[in-house]
């Protein structure tokens, strides 16, 4: 009995300890927690042209430079109806996968904070500021000081106070960047995608997002004159930032989001993805590149940025329309074909570039400023930069370059320059960039600025002829957990999107 | 065989045999004194030594046995009998039930078996057979309509898909809400991962002896950290002292589509009215009378066969009882190109080691292969793709006699990446499937020092190696049109330890004690690898091989969770008439921070027979009460954050989307639970009421959250809940001779659920996985849990939709609380006829109120494929409502609007309140008619016993859905980990099918 006992519990205990684990368990021992900066800014990188894309794929169609080949299909870019949408993607795009990277709790900041890296923490604030400003300005207000702190209601703070912390995160970043710390990380064309680790791009770079966002407020702060001093000093030392893609590639994740395989790199990407073979370039866009209608002569950029049709034709939709039948204006029998093929032009192939900021957008920022401090000469000047740059870019010939720049489509006197001429072909050269939009809205969508615009036919008759003004945000998780801050910002309405944003309120560039 | 087989066991069970001289053969018959009936399988033992035989099919037994020895004779629940043996050569034996053990015995938490009269908590029990008489091939759907209190719906009818089983209401917004399976005392892996088939489907329902339902916190207390769901304790069948019985089955089904949703046939594709062949939508211009119409949904089903055959041997002798089964499933089904291939096979025997130690072991092996044709996504929409593809197209037409895809529309400059192309080009050519081998070991090990203790160890571990693949054939219309293949291999176990130390004394004469004292380990891993390879070289081969360096990702995956707990049970029982028991557990968890990861559940419940103070033989009546609090732990690797590699240029490492959070604590439930069970006319009326009220407090979620937090997804204490109901469970016997039996048993229950408190400032909670345009699952503060939430039109104060000037309803932009997704009111009816060599058994299934949010509708809606679009669409209307004037006022609307394109797509699509419909339903889950071949003739076969059966599982459903089968849960029972119970979401359902089987039952 008692030796049964014991060689039982001796068994026992052996079977029990077998099956005994410490308790500290709970981390995935298969994947890191940390890394150095070095391999978190490439995909922070490469995140942000993704987070730009995520805008533009709407505001492209909000700007008029595309809109749904069926016409009254699409919600949101042909009814202006967000009400209905599950996810905002440029909400996460901006907030995890670009700023969570970068500032979250476990951003990149953090291991550079430690490792002495403040190379990457003044890159990491510059790219920071310059996705924050391209968010507030297809949301508006929305959380700062109390994003990343772990509240699931943080307290939206104003677009003005956005615009504030913006040109700090600016300000910070530089000031790294001009005290690279001798035991920082060496930052290179591996780790920086974007400049190679050349310290003085970044910093033109910066001075160049700052210049974007002074053109936004100069109008009602009476600074065009302080812009003017912030966009020669970025034109100084300023390089394309731009994110550049593979030749060729057969992965999904090497390609650009604009391009003809339609990429879709993540599950996260299918309320984003672009659909540019069911739309059609508008009338808007094809008048702005159009010369000579009778002699079907066109800037020579539309070859460039877009690829022939199966009819060679260039046609242009209306707004919102399409081919809807019944409500075009095209003549009768009109196909798709008879379009340009939106894919595979310069902005538009698999393996185009994704643009962050351009040089031309300097220039034009540049003639913006002086048209309204009234110096005609260098506004003129910037304009013709801006176009020429932009035709040397998409690869026209210099020939034609010359003939276009003499064209009736180029101003040549600086008495005839109108601000229309300079928002149009900023336009041009912004082709499919979410800046535009802001420009358009700055504007009021008016025609002083952009001479051929008008109200969508389908716009849902309860908008009230009030135009677009601003993206909803994240329905999925904004509208569940923050309902006291929507509720005080009125984000609840169905016509929230209609609201104007600080800048557009405060424009008063949108009447002549 | 079966001879060679009698040899072997024979020769085990003589190896313990002591022959004597002066033999002689006794021979008899043993019958119950209840109903005259032979009793088969009673045992007739010679006292004082270890000579024993079983009575056969007929109740004969015949015993070689020594004049002047003594026979016992006994049989489960019949009071023993001994009789001394004289000259004659024939006993036969008349046993009477016995009143005391007549009592039913119920496994309670652990496996621990009491007797039910003494239960303080509500356990129902729902026996093999009942189970096996619905001949559903999961046994969850099996258990449809037989419990009080247990909301089960199956995501659909296909053999891939998950059913899930909540009891007493959900007890999470996120998350798995179901209960604990046990099977035979150790934890089983009931998981669906990839939306596939829940786990416990592969449990052979040939095997179950029965189930016990422990719906309540205090039922489950004993386990602690899994008890704030219930639990579903399946004990199998396990061998018999005796002679062998060797049994065989075979069924046969036929298996047709059920309902269906329907379409409009009028309109073909194109939008705004005109034709274009390039638009995949139908609204266009009216069919022309030369055009063909398809009606696309029917054509789509087909009629499948399922062979399921069954062989289970089970005998033994005192010392060692074996039960050894084997089964092969080859089930069809209606959806093409989808089949299951199942083997299970179990081993089970005890042994009895000395007189004071046993040894039970079991081995089941599983094999599992499922494809399937139709591969939704986390949010469902499986046959989406059907309802809303034109009917001008035959989706029959998939593909070229070459074999390569038939586009339906294809544009001049398109290689076939966008061309349109029939749902059934996927079905046939991009299966998915999952194949598991799966393991369940257990073993348990009983010493009885004292008669009044016993100690037992068991150690069991459910091995499942799974392997989930997807396959996208090159030409594939869509983002993968080189092709790709997807494929994760995974490998779980759970490994639980457990001892148990069970005394149980009697003092006092009146007074019984009982106390368990026990410790357990559980331990869960899982390790799995997948890839997934795009673009093929070779494009037949679809394999990681044949792709470029490039179009390959690896990933690697390891979970692991560690748990401990002690426990004690005490209760003590005065005369049968009270019963008083307290319990207490201790947890200790590895998915909690150290300072939250211990965590106490007691329970306190009282039992009073009152029937024991009046004439208690001629009847019962007992009062019970209980409360329990019971904790829970969290998910896996919630409580810290990790890094990601990604594979866009310059590679490098993003955060995770789902972040940690080391202060999570643990979930408590707390429950009141307070019943009586009566029992009239010598148990032929017996009657079972519950009523409880369960409150679940710092429930864990793991949803998608706030982006300025920095994280996408991540795990949190979210909020309480309570969810209260009743729960009645009637069992009669109206008739009862010799010849016939009608027994009837009634299940009704009805669960209210409601949102006490959501962490921070939300009022509503929307569900992830079921966000579908007008209508979302979701929860409301102060409102039912399993909600739905969407746009209403403008109404009123006095409930007048308001119509704005044009004579169209005006949308009310706001959003809130349209539906309530569980059911007001169900029952389930079960009734079992026997006449004779027939039996007759059939349930009803009834549903009363509860809301579908029936978003396949609103899918065919916005495509232009919906039934009344063909109803009403071009149509002058005048709506039902009021206009507003200027002075404030309203009149009624007069005005007419014309439905148009605008109108549906713009605003009657864009409402949630015209995709919620309130449901009930009469079905039939089952008819089963057995018959038995009489005695004669059976043994003229060869057998002792032939049985045939006919069978229709869901042969009809009356009910006011206008959609499909109205049992619907689109994402399953945890959708992705992260999902929550979808029940009530119409998205693609697969209808249930309605099937007919033919079945034969052989006993050698």
């Amino acid at each position: 009995m008692k030796r049964t006992l014991k060689t039982l519990s001796i068994l026992l205990a052996v079977l029990f300890v077998t099956s005994c684990n410490d308790l500290d368990l709970n981390y995935n021992p298969v994947q890191p927690v940390t890394v150095p900066s070095n391999q978190r800014l490439p995909a922070i990188q490469a995140n942000l042209a993704y987070s730009l894309y995520s805008q533009a794929r709407y505001t492209s169609f909000h700007s008029y430079y595309l809109t749904t080949r069926t016409g009254n299909s699409n919600a949101q870019t042909d009814t202006w109806n967000y009400n209905n949408i599950t996810r905002m993607g440029a909400w996460r795009w901006h907030y995890f996968d670009v700023g969570s990277n970068i500032a979250g709790p476990a951003g990149m900041m953090l291991r550079a904070q430690e490792d002495g890296d403040n190379n990457y923490i003044g890159v990491g604030k510059i790219l920071l500021a310059f996705s924050f400003l391209g968010a507030t300005d297809v949301f508006g207000d929305m959380p700062f000081d109390e994003a990343y702190n772990g509240s699931f209601n943080p307290i939206y703070d104003s677009q003005e106070k956005i615009y504030e912390n913006v040109e700090r995160l600016l300000d910070e970043g530089i000031n790294e960047l001009q005290n690279v710390g001798e035991s920082a990380r060496s930052m290179n064309a591996l780790s920086d995608v974007i400049y190679a680790g050349d310290y003085g791009k970044w910093i033109s770079f910066a001075e160049a997002v700052r210049a974007r966002l002074k053109l936004h407020t100069a109008n009602f702060t009476n600074g065009y004159a302080n812009l003017l001093t912030t966009v020669n000093t970025a034109l100084g030392g300023f390089e394309d930032a731009m994110f550049v893609y593979p030749e060729s590639s057969v992965s999904t994740w090497e390609k650009n989001l604009w391009g003809e395989s339609r990429p879709s790199p993540e599950w996260q990407f299918a309320d984003i993805r672009n659909d540019l073979l069911n739309t059609l370039p508008t009338d808007v866009l094809m008048k702005a590149l159009t010369i000579d209608e009778a002699t079907q002569q066109f800037d020579p950029r539309l070859y460039k940025l877009t690829t022939p049709g199966a009819n060679n034709k260039y046609l242009g939709a209306q707004m919102s329309i399409g081919l809807n039948s019944a409500n075009t204006n095209l003549p009768t029998g009109t196909t798709y074909q008879d379009f340009a093929n939106l894919y595979n032009g310069y902005w538009t192939a698999d393996n185009s570039p994704y643009p962050y900021m351009i040089k031309e957008e300097l220039y034009f920022i540049k003639a913006e400023a002086a048209f309204y401090l009234n110096d005609m000469e260098t506004a003129l000047a910037a304009y013709k930069q801006g176009i020429e740059h932009n035709l040397r870019r998409l690869g026209v010939e210099e020939g034609q370059i010359i003939n276009f720049m003499g064209s009736i489509r180029v101003v040549q006197n600086a008495d005839d320059l109108e601000i229309s001429d300079i928002m149009m072909q900023k336009w041009i050269a912004l082709y499919l960039q979410a800046e535009s939009w802001v420009d358009v809205r700055r504007y009021g969508y008016g025609t002083h600025a952009y001479p051929d615009m008008y109200y969508p036919r389908f716009a849902l008759a309860e908008w009230g002829g009030r135009y677009i003004q601003r993206f909803v945000y994240d329905p999925q998780t904004e509208y569940v957990y923050n309902p006291k801050e929507i509720a005080r910002l009125g984000a609840g309405a169905r016509d929230w999107i209609f609201t104007p944003l600080w800048w557009v309120e405060k424009s008063n560039l949108k009447t002549p | 065989m079966k001879k060679t087989l009698h040899l072997l066991f024979a020769m085990l069970v003589l190896t313990s045999h002591t022959v004597f001289a002066q033999e002689t053969t006794v021979r008899g018959v043993i019958t119950s004194s209840e109903d005259g009936l032979p009793i088969i399988g009673a045992t007739v033992k010679v006292d004082g030594t270890n000579i024993a035989a079983s009575t056969d099919r007929n109740g004969s037994y015949e015993i070689k046995v020594s004049k002047g020895q003594t026979l016992n004779f006994s049989f489960i629940g019949m009071l023993s009998v001994s009789r001394i043996v004289g000259d004659e050569p024939t006993i036969d034996v008349v046993l009477d039930p016995d009143q005391q053990s007549m009592d039913e015995i119920v496994v309670t938490a652990l496996g621990i078996e009491r007797n039910k009269k003494n239960l303080t908590y509500s356990v129902q029990k729902v026996s093999g057979d009942d189970l096996r008489a619905s001949n559903q091939g999961n046994i969850l759907n099996g258990l449809q309509g037989q419990i009080a209190g247990a909301q089960i719906s199956s995501s659909g009818g296909s053999p891939g898909l998950p059913t899930e089983i909540i009891l007493r209401g959900s007890t999470t917004l996120t998350g798995d809400n179901q209960p604990l399976m046990i099977v035979d005392g150790i934890r089983v892996n009931n998981s669906s991962s990839n939306g596939t088939v829940n786990r416990v489907a592969d449990i052979n329902p040939e095997d179950i002896e029965d189930i016990s339902i422990l719906k309540g916190a205090a039922a489950a207390a004993l386990y602690g950290i899994d008890a704030a769901s219930g639990a579903i304790i399946i004990t199998t069948k396990k061998g018999k002292e005796g002679v062998i019985q060797i049994g065989g089955s075979y069924k046969a089904f036929v298996e047709t589509m059920g309902r269906l949703p329907r379409q409009q046939g009028i309109y073909t594709t194109g939008t705004g009215g005109t034709y274009d062949e390039s638009s995949g939508s139908s609204w266009g211009r009216k069919f022309r009378y030369d055009e063909p119409i398809y009606n696309n949904v029917e054509r789509f089903f087909q009629t499948a066969l399922t062979h399921d055959a069954n062989l289970n041997i089970n005998g033994g002798s005192e010392k060692l009882q074996y039960y050894v089964s084997g089964g092969y499933r080859n089930a069809g089904s209606m959806v093409p190109n989808t089949e299951q291939d199942k083997i299970n096979f179990l081993i089970k025997g005890t042994a009895q080691l000395s007189s004071k130690m046993s040894l039970t072991a079991s081995a089941n092996y599983i094999q599992n292969n499922i494809q399937e044709g139709l591969g939704g996504a986390t949010a469902g929409g499986w046959i989406n793709s059907i309802l809303t593809y034109p009917l001008k197209y035959d989706i029959l037409n998939y593909e070229r006699p070459n074999g390569e895809p038939w586009y339906a529309y294809i544009e001049p400059e398109d290689d076939g990446r966008d061309a349109r192309i029939s749902p059934m080009w996927g079905v046939m050519r991009n299966p998915r499937n999952n194949n598991v081998d799966r393991f369940i070991v257990n073993g348990n090990l009983e010493y009885k020092p004292l008669d009044w203790m016993t100690l037992s160890y068991r150690l069991g571990q459910d091995y499942t190696a799974s392997k989930y693949r997807t396959v996208v054939t090159p030409g594939t219309p869509g983002d993968f049109f080189e092709g790709r293949v997807n494929e994760s291999n995974g490998n779980s176990r759970y490994v639980t330890s457990i001892f148990n130390a069970t005394m149980q004394k009697d003092f006092l004469d009146d007074f019984n004690v009982a106390l368990i004292l026990g410790g357990s380990s559980d331990y869960y891993e899982s390790a799995g690898l997948g890839y997934q390879a795009e673009d093929f070289l070779v494009p037949d081969i679809f394999s990681p091989n044949v792709v470029t360096k490039d179009g390959l990702i690896l990933t690697e995956t390891l979970t692991r969770r560690q748990r401990y707990a002690i426990y004690g049970d005490l209760s003590v029982s005065y005369k049968n008439l009270l019963t008083l028991a307290v319990t207490g557990r201790n947890d200790w968890t590895s998915t909690l921070s150290p300072q939250h990861r211990q965590f106490y559940s007691p329970s306190f419940s009282g039992s009073f027979t009152f029937s024991e103070l009046i004439n208690p033989d001629s009847w019962y009546g007992k009062l019970r009460a209980s409360y329990a609090r019971v904790g829970k732990d969290a998910p896996i690797y919630k409580t810290n954050t990790n890094l990601r590699q990604v594979a866009t240029i310059g590679g490098g490492f993003v955060v995770d989307a789902s972040g940690g959070n080391p202060d999570l604590k643990p979930e408590r439930t707390s429950e009141f639970e307070i019943g009586t069970e009566l029992s009239f006319l010598d148990r032929r009326l017996n009657v079972d009421l519950t009523y409880y009220e369960r409150k679940s407090i710092d429930m864990i979620m793991t949803p998608r959250v706030p982006l300025p937090s920095g994280y996408v997804i991540m795990t949190f204490n979210a909020g309480s809940l309570k969810n209260n109901g009743v729960e009645a469970s009637v069992n009669a016997i109206p008739i009862k001779t010799n010849d016939f039996m009608w027994s009837t048993t009634v299940n009704a229950w009805k669960n209210t659920s409601k949102m006490l408190e959501f962490a921070g400032d939300i009022v509503t909670f929307k569900y992830t996985n079921a966000q579908l345009n007008a209508g979302s699952a979701a929860t409301t503060l102060d409102k039912h849990v399993l909600g739905i939430v969407g746009t209403d039109y403008k109404r009123t104060e006095e409930g007048y939709i308001v119509v704005d000037a044009n004579g169209y309803p005006v949308i009310d932009g706001t959003e809130k609380d349209i539906g309530n997704r569980e059911p007001e009111f169900n029952i389930g009816w079960l009734n079992k006829i026997n006449y004779k060599n027939f039996n007759l058994s059939f349930l009803w299934d009834f549903r009363f109120g509860g809301d579908i949010l029936n978003a396949s509708r609103q899918r065919m809606m916005s495509v232009g494929t919906a039934y009344d679009i063909g109803q009403w669409r071009d149509k002058e209307f005048v709506f039902n409502g009021v206009v507003a004037q200027e002075d404030g006022s309203y009149v009624k609307n007069e005005k007419s609007a014309v439905l148009d394109y605008s109108y549906f797509a713009n605003n009657y699509y864009q409402v949630g309140t015209n995709f919620v419909e309130k449901i009930n339903w009469a079905r039939i889950r089952f008819i089963t008619l057995g018959y038995n071949l009489p005695q004669s003739l059976a043994s003229r076969m060869g057998v002792q016993r032939l049985g045939l059966e006919f069978s229709t599982q869901n042969p009809f459903v009356i009910t006011n859905y206008s959609g499909g089968d109205p049992e619907v849960n689109s994402a399953g029972p945890n959708a992705g980990g992260s999902g929550a119970s979808t029940m009530g979401v119409d998205n693609g359902a697969i209808p249930l099918a309605k099937s007919f089987s033919f079945g034969l039952n052989i006993t050698l």
